[in-house]
């Protein structure tokens, strides 16, 4: 094997283009103009409609609508200023009047030879973007899962009132909106940006510049989601159901902004990917050949495309609701609640998948490395993640069996539900099929496998229960559905993800994993887990409501179970940040190809050059003929 | 995955990123048509719910029909000029001036049709709110006609602006962007007329 230095690849001299504006902004800039157009925006509506903090204070609810409207232009002006100031809309502009940007300027905007410095600038190196998002995950986990652990101290004993009804209320929504976001960009982002590109033997992403603003859109939204908490939180749940989202205070106006930028960012992103992995891939790499990742992540994105634009209808219609008295979801003028059920849930669904995908496919292509055996029928493999996305359109009433929106379509819904557990099984099929037998290499990335395995059957077949109308009847709205839904979103997904993150932390860091502190980091994790959410499984089939601050005695013993277990994940998670930041630092140096795979970005050093490869390759085999001959 | 190497390329051809170009653009056209099949969701669907019998409450007074289809002509004219303008080189910077024009006097229209809504009426507080889910949805398809305006305005005003120019680095690649601006302009009618069809059913 061959040890790498961490000398930059590139000799080149860095860009510097003269008297060029690019060269002077980065995230620095891009805070003040955001924070300046926020705030002229700001004491402009506020000069036209009068303080909203004195209105809001006062309870003055004619003016209400005053309020939402100056906090969310406030909050749409910052975002829109970050990116003026970070130089988003140079390209644009420049396009506009019909001077192009120069080889020059483009190649200082990939931040050739820029060292740390281009993390922090509109770069669009799609590795750059790929740490950028990895970082960001990183970030909305650990804001998340302390959240999460609030919660669970709350939960430790009935009538423990560790926090107030109204905080626990806003702790569980932003919670919720906040791991949602964090799980849909957990594959895609990081490694859909860093490691898929290479593994297609592409130069770049396929649209560079916008792959740069698909991260710093989706930058500007943390800071509004965090600001709800100043605003006085969000008292819905992260599913916001209207007519509650309409009536709620301040805070729920971050929550919409959030979302609609969410969505600009996910679907520039996912736009991009699917263009890169249809027209980029290297030559001679047919359909066929095509790693299952890049495929599983091109499915998922391409599925996010068209299903987030419902969830930011719903989202304006009750921004608009909010802010100029419509009435979508106001019964008095003609609206109706079940109008944002349908809306959010076409999206939602297919949002589910949009997390696991990814997730799965990361997987597979992690076992036959570690197995050194080929995928077990790739075939079925695609068959199943594509019949997981065309079923997932067509299951979103599931979640509305109980209310009371055509009960007539309970009985299809229900079936159709039910059938996306045979592609789903496929799945399961590809992973055990390919493990069969097989030696495996018992690394991380491998344990993931196994942890998905079992986490994803309890998840996947809890599913089945409450995809069943009678069954729903009783279990809808407790916490046997947090539970299941935890062990698909956070026992298959995120377990991917880190997988995925054990798997490619040599190429995207040149170094590896610290072993032993990523192995403890595993079991703290997965006990901990299934410590918490069997328990949860528990007092859910026993009868105990979801989202509720305190509960009866009888569900004292499961609550405590899941409350230990909770601690026991949350420690994990940070030894494993501590195992990344350290690794990072100061890990042993990674070989070009640790794990002996045969997929194109371990046949690139590292630092990755600029442009990849400094000769495209051409594509003769497929990337999982382990143990036999190349065909 | 067994490999050889080729040769040593960076940029690829124009075609290529025309190619490429083309299938993005009409990857966000998925996306905006998914939004706009969102709002026609939500016109027929609260219409045929008609809560409280107040799709059209009585005595609300509504858009004669006319105007939804008045209002995206502009949409209708720069998909024809661009097709006469791909058809022929000389006329792309006049045809591109026109449709900057026409672009921004729908879109002045668009908003004049907003800001003399007959249906907005006041509360006891003097609050104005929207009178029935009608005029709810009426003023979402006006919001997106406003944003397909301002983008494909973007566009043709980029268009001819760049063809003025005359000076653009690279010929083919340029075509190919006409292409592209192409699948936006015929994209833009369709959503165009797809919102006038649902919002001429009150």
């Amino acid at each position: 094997m061959t040890t790498l230095s961490h000398k930059p690849a590139s000799a080149r001299p860095i860009p510097n283009p003269e008297r060029s504006l690019i060269t002077r902004l980065n995230m620095g800039s891009g805070t003040v103009v955001g924070i300046l157009f926020a705030v002229i925006t700001y004491y402009l509506l506020r000069h036209h409609f009068g303080s909203p903090w004195r209105v809001n204070h006062g309870m003055d609810m004619t003016n209400t609508h005053f309020v939402n409207v100056t906090i969310l232009c406030t909050m749409f002006a910052w975002s829109f200023g970050f990116l003026v100031g970070i130089g988003a809309l140079i390209g644009p502009f420049r396009w506009l009047i019909g001077k192009d940007l120069t080889a020059e300027e483009q190649l200082y905007l990939a931040g050739d030879g820029q060292g740390i410095k281009r993390y922090f600038k509109y770069c669009t190196d799609h590795k750059v973007v790929g740490i950028q998002y990895l970082v960001g995950v990183m970030t909305l986990l650990g804001v998340g899962g302390t959240m999460a652990m609030m919660i669970r101290t709350n939960l430790v004993t009935p009538g423990s009132h560790f926090v107030a009804p109204v905080v626990y209320n806003s702790l569980v929504g932003l919670h919720g909106i906040t791991m949602i976001i964090a799980m849909i960009i957990v594959s895609t982002g990081p490694f859909g940006n860093y490691i898929m590109p290479i593994m297609i033997g592409a130069a770049d992403m396929a649209f560079p510049r916008l792959n740069a603003l698909s991260w710093w859109v989706l930058f500007t939204a943390i800071p509004v989601l965090c600001s709800a908490w100043f605003l006085g939180g969000i008292p819905t749940g992260w599913t916001a159901y209207a007519p509650l989202s309409d009536q709620a205070g301040p805070g729920m106006n971050a929550f919409l902004a959030t979302i609609i930028i969410f969505a600009v960012s996910t679907a520039v992103a996912g736009m991009n990917i699917t263009t890169t992995v249809v027209a980029m891939r290297a030559k001679g790499m047919k359909w066929n050949r095509v790693p299952i990742f890049v495929v599983g992540a091109t499915i998922s994105v391409a599925l996010a495309i068209p299903a987030f634009p419902t969830f930011m209808v719903a989202m304006i219609q009750t921004g608009l609701d909010r802010t100029i008295s419509t009435g979508f979801y106001d019964a008095n003028v003609g609206g109706s609640g079940w109008l944002y059920a349908n809306l959010f849930w076409i999206m939602g669904h297919p949002e589910v998948y949009v997390i696991l995908i990814p997730g799965v496919a990361a997987l597979m292509e992690i076992a036959p490395v570690f197995v050194r055996k080929p995928l077990f029928s790739y075939g079925a493999a695609i068959a199943g993640f594509a019949g997981i996305a065309g079923l997932s359109v067509l299951v979103w009433a599931h979640h509305m069996y109980m209310s009371g929106w055509m009960p007539s379509l309970n009985g299809p819904f229900m079936i159709t539900t039910e059938f996306i557990s045979v592609p789903t099984g496929l799945l399961f099929l590809v992973l055990v099929g390919t493990l069969w037998r097989g030696k495996p290499w018992m690394k991380m990335p491998m344990l993931s496998v196994y942890a998905f395995i079992w986490d994803f059957l309890i998840g996947g077949i809890t599913g089945i229960y409450l995809s069943d109308v009678p069954a729903d009847n009783y279990l809808h709205g407790s916490m046997f559905v947090t539970a299941h839904f935890h062990y698909t979103l956070m026992g298959a997904a995120l377990t991917g993800a880190i997988g995925a993150l054990a798997f490619w932390f040599p190429k995207m860091t040149g170094r590896m994993l610290n072993d032993r502190a990523s192995y403890i980091s595993f079991w703290l994790i997965q006990i901990g887990f299934n410590v918490l959410f069997l328990g949860m499984f528990m007092a859910g089939a026993a009868g105990q409501p979801r989202r509720v601050a305190d509960y009866a005695q009888a569900f004292a013993h499961a609550n405590l179970i899941s409350t230990i277990g909770a601690y026991s994940v949350g420690l994990g998670m940070i030894v494993l940040l501590w195992a990344i930041i350290h690794s990072w630092r100061s890990g042993i140096i990674a070989p070009m190809n640790p794990w002996g795979s045969k997929t194109l970005e371990w046949t690139v050093p590292y630092p990755v050059p600029l442009v990849n490869f400094d000769e495209p390759p051409v594509v003769t085999s497929d990337p999982y003929n382990y143990g036999r001959s190349a065909k | 995955m067994a490999t050889h190497t080729e040769f040593h390329v960076h940029h690829d051809s124009p075609e290529k990123v025309g190619r490429r170009e083309r299938l993005g653009v009409r990857l966000l056209i998925v996306a905006d048509g998914s939004f706009l099949f969102a709002i026609i969701f939500s016109w027929f669907y609260l219409r045929n719910l008609n809560v409280n019998n107040a799709w059209l409450p009585k005595g609300v007074k509504t858009f004669s029909t006319a105007t939804s289809w008045w209002v995206i002509v502009p949409f209708i004219i720069v998909f024809i000029a661009h097709r006469v303008s791909m058809r022929n080189r000389s006329l792309r910077v006049p045809a591109m001036a026109l449709s900057t024009v026409l672009l921004i006097i729908g879109a002045w229209y668009q908003w004049h049709q907003v800001c003399n809504m007959p249906f907005v009426a006041q509360d006891a507080n003097g609050r104005p709110f929207y009178n029935g889910a009608y005029a709810s949805n009426w003023i979402i398809f006006a919001g997106t006609n406003m944003f397909h305006y301002i983008i494909t305005a973007f566009i043709t005003l980029g268009l001819f602006l760049r063809g003025l120019r005359g000076n653009l680095l690279d010929p083919v690649l340029e075509e190919w962007r006409q292409r592209v601006a192409g699948s936006w302009f015929t994209w833009v009618m369709i959503g165009g007329i797809l919102s006038a069809f649902t919002t001429s059913f009150k």
